[in-house]
């Protein structure tokens, strides 16, 4: 099957599982970009700008509303409709899975902050768990699209 | 691939007795996706036992004759 009728017969919830998928870890490596480099500038770790996290986060929001919306209007239909009961386990397993990945990233961050004591590295650290999170939930969601339940 | 679950089906073949019946048709007639229907066609998930019957309702005929075990037998 061609890539772009793979893409058209996919489901609707697999399509917004890519498109999620992909918004966040393209905005979680620009996170770690300027965390990286501003370090770098500082010769420490560069403590947590409130206001850039807000809009940041507000960034990411409103990129995947967008792209939502754009998907929505290609297949309105399936927009519409209620997730049936196999799209309802994907989602709770991925849901289920994921919380063990944030547990996870969330103790290694703990961990670091208990060997090096740094605050400004355990809120950058905590942040990408979240992200790591998320990314992890998608990721599962499409695994289990496509290996089966 | 996840391991397919024991249960077997001939939704295909039923769905070609009965005038070639779309994919598409059959998931409006027991309210899931059509992407569901190819999952189950393809063992890569059992429906629940409320759309098991819907669908052997939507082809007039008895569970059994919709769907089958492949699992160990009954001892």
């Amino acid at each position: 099957m061609s890539p772009s009728l793979a893409i058209r017969h996919m489901p609707f919830r697999e399509k917004t599982a890519w498109v999620m998928a992909a918004i966040l870890i393209g905005g979680a490596a620009f996170y770690l970009y300027l965390v990286t480099s501003a370090s770098r500038a500082l010769g420490q770790t560069a403590p947590p700008i409130i206001g850039f996290v807000i809009a940041y986060v507000v960034l990411i929001v409103i990129a995947s509303m967008a792209l939502m919306s754009a998907l929505a209007a290609l297949s309105p239909r399936e927009a519409n409709a209620p997730a049936d009961e196999r799209e309802r386990i994907i989602g709770d397993k991925a849901g289920n899975w994921s919380s063990y990945v944030i547990v996870l990233a969330a103790l290694g961050a703990l961990w670091h902050y208990a060997m090096k004591q740094d605050g400004n590295m355990l809120f950058h650290l905590v942040f990408l768990s979240l992200m790591l999170g998320q990314i992890a939930e998608y990721v599962f969601q499409i695994a289990l699209y496509r290996r089966g339940v | 691939m996840a391991k397919a679950p024991p249960i077997t089906n001939r939704i295909r073949e039923l769905r070609e007795q009965h005038g070639g019946m779309s994919q598409s048709a059959l998931a409006e007639a027991i309210g899931v996706t059509r992407q569901t229907i190819i999952a189950i066609e393809l063992g890569k998930y059992s429906p629940s036992l409320e759309s098991a019957f819907r669908i052997s309702r939507v082809f007039a005929t008895d569970l059994e004759r919709v769907f089958g075990w492949e699992g160990p037998p009954k001892r």
